[in-house]
């Protein structure tokens, strides 16, 4: 986005809605936005400009969810631009007037909210913006705005067969005073150009040619590598370190002393890792985390789940601890789930040049947030905003890892310029990675619940045992929630269900283990534990695990019409012998989904094959509707993944794990068929990037109950719990 | 000195013999298409062609590729319109992007050898490469598009 502005001026709308309006150097800059707060300051989401060409700012990040096309898609059909003149700007700053409002306005990619966080407001930047080009063309033809049509980044006129581009209008003179004389107008949905089209990503070309440039491949003049050693326990620091032979490694430049680690710092990759290979570091024995030991932890956390500590109140109906102490058929279980890792495909990475007064820099970082990695070079420098030039760059995988407050891969490269007065790439390596990466947290989870004289589920609570994650990756967001951790909880409000006595609690438990938010969540545990406990009432009380849910879902029509859609795309292809299948209802935030896993057990080997899934989603009125059943796919996989393989342990405060050698990650010949069914409605959009992945898990545990008549309740479901299930 | 033929074109280095293929071409010739993933060859991100052959390319030092030829993502065709690149557009099969060159040379190295393959063929084959946002059954109906046009 050009930066200069020359003019500009704020335009008040009868609807407290509000234009801003500037000329620039490069040619003439309409920022158009609409927001209830009318007194906020306002700058560019879009540029037209003479020549044509449309500029729409990307304010979220890319990750491989897609939303770098889809955002863009949804301002550039309210302004009927022509979607080849099109070209996105990545928002390379923590400007919170481009925030996302479903944080509170933090640059924050996240919780599959781009596209519902930020609907409405590209809808109204773009709307405003058309308005603005009617009314001028109007004026310029002296015809009435009615009249003025729009279409492909022209107007015109049917009467008299006129028409101009959209770059010819802005040109006329004046055209930063126009004011809007109606309120504007969305589209209604059968208006709809782009939105809900397949409009092919913007990114996908660079990405299969091997263009795309993420963090890692950043190449600057005069940059040097680091590679750093860490504590191999989190709290430990050095004792004493024994640098001669790195330092007299050929290339090497420096060994740079960090918070929690030691970076050789080196005229090349190849010497960075050979130096790091020679350093002698002894580490302090002190940290408490030298004792945990992930077993033990999640037998910690099975006894608070177990027992009666009141937790911190998630959602509350009625009263739920009464109704259960009265009923007569209630039922109890408890459902377990072990540490898990990102696993994304690109480790941690970032360059940092400081500047000579080692009070700004320039940083090149794939994250989930702006505001964070502006946060974590301000702090690391005790400097300002302003003085921080940051690129963001796509990433190679996000899934949660890449949001905390404090980015210490970034850190790290900021320390090592700083020290060595020269760019500074930090490349973590697949172990680093794994061993001191942050994990879904281990967590234990207790369920209760009755049924009435009708058979029906009436009475629920659910206990979730497990460390507050927000209280851990952020604390600043943790004194705005506290004691309501979305993150940790996230799945357990079990709303598309009508239960009238409910609670969810969270018992928070000790922190053991560095956590971060995962993909789905909390819902990629509490949906475990909720559906597949479901499940077993559903078995007890001997009706059809569909029927059960219907029952709990009286006054949920579009959740009913999924499982009505789910069991019609299964009933189509025959129950093959030797296998089972299972049923779950899920999804993720507002997004509800219904899918149906059809397994075979190699009951020697303790395997499972997921053969088959079907999944049949309610995301609102979709935006790309190719790009979501990719999203939605890619969820079902992760969720395979992760119900049949995933799992990280912890010895003495260190991760046992260090490659996809021993944290193993689905593969394709391992691959489910996986049919979608996506429901098309006009609703307001809700998530989809997460909104495949937790039913699964218990679809899978619920299909090999169908087929073996035992249960699995700790996930992941490995070899050994397997057979156990099955002894 | 050593010197290979890379992706049609003589190279010749002074850099340490052992020196990782992966970390040459990526920081010294800044042909960065090829990915950094494990270093073990368990997730493909790197894979590479060496005599036409596929290769991990964290597996195989600069000695090793001595006299030797390498193709890379950006060797792979001249105009970035290899059947499997318009394939991987056309199905739209990228989600983060970064295993995916690795799996489109995976790929390649099969349908040189099996223009025809089946899709049990296909999956076996293309396990070698992790992806993880789940695009495989994708890259399948890919690999199926290019093998349909290269043999049509």
């Amino acid at each position: 986005m050009s930066a200069s502005i020359d003019v500009s001026r704020r335009v008040f709308l009868k609807s407290g809605a509000a234009v801003a309006v500037a000329l620039t150097a490069g040619g003439i800059r309409v920022v158009a936005y609409a927001n209830e707060n009318a007194q906020e300051d306002f700058a560019g989401w879009v540029e037209i400009k003479p020549d044509d060409s449309v500029h729409i700012l990307f304010p979220s990040t890319e990750m491989g969810q897609g939303s770098e096309t889809g955002l863009p898609q949804i301002l550039a059909d309210e302004l009927d631009a022509d979607w080849d003149q099109v070209s996105i700007h990545q928002l390379n700053e923590d400007d919170r007037r481009f925030g996302n409002p479903a944080f509170g306005k933090i640059l924050y990619t996240a919780g599959s909210s781009a596209i519902y966080g930020y609907f409405n407001v590209l809808r109204q930047a773009g709307a405003t913006l058309r308005d603005m080009i009617r009314e001028r063309t109007a004026a310029e033809w002296g015809v009435d705005k009615d009249a003025v049509a729009t279409s492909n980044s022209r107007v015109s006129h049917a009467a008299s067969g006129r028409s101009m581009t959209y770059g010819e209008v802005v040109a006329l003179p004046n055209f930063a005073e126009t004011t809007i004389s109606t309120p504007v107008k969305l589209k209604s949905h059968e208006q709809h150009t782009l939105i809900g089209k397949r409009v092919p990503r913007r990114d996908i070309p660079a990405k299969s040619t091997g263009k795309a440039k993420y963090a890692i491949d950043v190449r600057v003049p005069n940059m040097l590598y680091a590679s750093v050693l860490r504590s191999p326990v989190e709290g430990e620091t050095i004792a004493s370190l024994n640098d001669e032979k790195a330092l007299a490694t050929r290339d090497v430049v420096d060994v740079v002393t960090l918070p929690d680690g030691v970076a050789v710092v080196a005229k090349t990759l190849h010497a960075a890792l050979a130096g790091r290979a020679t350093l002698d570091v002894s580490w302090t024995e002190t940290s408490p985390f030298r004792q945990y030991n992930s077993a033990d932890t999640l037998e910690a956390y099975r006894q608070a789940a177990v027992g009666d500590t009141e937790g911190a109140t998630w959602r509350a109906e009625g009263d739920a601890k009464a109704a259960l102490a009265g009923a007569t058929r209630s039922f109890d279980a408890v459902y377990t789930s072990d540490y898990a890792y990102h696993a994304q495909i690109e480790p941690m990475a970032a360059t940092a040049s400081v500047d000579a007064d080692g009070k700004g820099a320039e940083v090149w970082v794939g994250t989930q947030t702006q505001s964070w990695s502006t946060r974590t070079a301000t702090e690391v420098l005790g400097t300002t905003a302003d003085r921080i030039r940051l690129n963001m760059m796509p990433m190679g995988g996000g899934f949660g890892r890449r949001t905390e407050l404090m980015q210490n891969y970034l850190r790290d490269a900021l320390l090592c310029s700083k020290a060595t007065k020269q760019p500074v790439k930090v490349i973590w390596l697949r172990p680093d990675d794994l061993k001191f990466g942050a994990f879904r947290p281990a967590a234990a989870q207790y369920l209760k619940a009755a049924i009435n004289e009708k058979g029906v589920l009436t009475a629920w609570h659910h206990r979730v045992a497990t460390p507050s994650v927000i209280e851990y990756f952020n604390p600043i967001r943790w004194q705005q929630v506290a004691p309501k951790d979305i993150v940790t909880m996230r799945g357990a409000e079990s709303q598309f269900y009508n239960i009238p006595d409910f609670l969810a609690e969270h018992v928070k438990t000790e922190r053991q283990a560095r956590i971060l938010p995962w993909r789905g969540i909390g819902a990629a545990y509490t949906s475990f534990a909720a559906e597949a406990f479901i499940d077993e009432f559903a078995a007890k009380t001997k009706t059809d695990p569909l029927d059960f849910r219907r029952s709990m879902m009286t006054d949920n029509p579009r959740g009913t019409a999924l499982v009505d859609r789910v069991e019609k795309m299964a009933a189509a292809v025959p129950l093959a012998e030797g296998r089972g299948r299972g049923f779950a209802f899920a999804g993720y935030g507002y997004t509800q989904a219904a899918g149906i896993a059809e397994i075979s057990v190699d009951a020697s080997a303790g395997t499972i094959q997921v053969h088959h899934v079907w999944i049949a989603v309610d995301a609102g009125q979709i935006i790309s509707p190719d790009n979501a059943l990719n999203q939605i796919e890619g969820g079902v996989l992760w969720g395979v993944s992760s119900a049949l393989l995933e799992r990280v342990t912890i010895t003495n405060g260190q991760v046992e794990q260090e490659n996809y050698y021993n944290y193993t990650v689905l593969r394709n010949n391992q691959s489910p068929t996986v049919d979608i069914y996506v429901a098309e409605n006009n609703e307001k959009p809700t998530q989809i990037g997460e909104a495949g992945n937790p039913l699964v898990p218990p679809a899978i545990a619920n299909a090999f109950f169908a087929l073996t008549g035992r249960r699995l309740r700790h996930q992941p479901f490995t070899p050994d719990r397997v057979r156990e299930a099955l002894a | 000195m050593i010197s290979f033929m890379l992706n049609g074109e003589r190279v010749e280095t002074d850099a340490d013999p052992d020196t990782l293929l992966l970390i040459f071409l990526r920081e010294e010739l800044g042909l960065t298409g090829t990915k950094y993933g494990c270093g073990a060859a368990m997730c493909g991100a790197c894979m590479v062609h060496m005599q036409g052959a596929p290769m991990f390319s964290c597996q195989i030092t600069l000695a090793g590729v001595a006299g030797l030829s390498i193709k890379t993502i950006e060797g792979l065709s001249e105009n970035d319109d290899h059947p499997l690149q318009k394939a991987w557009i056309e199905e739209q099969v990228p989600q983060c992007g970064y295993c995916q060159s690795g799996q489109i040379m995976r790929a390649a190295a099969l349908l040189d050898s099996n223009p025809t393959p089946s899709e049990e063929d296909i999956r076996n084959w293309m396990s070698t490469n992790l992806c993880r946002c789940g695009t495989y059954n994708r890259i399948v109906k890919a690999v199926q598009r290019a093998a349909a046009e290269m043999s049509a």
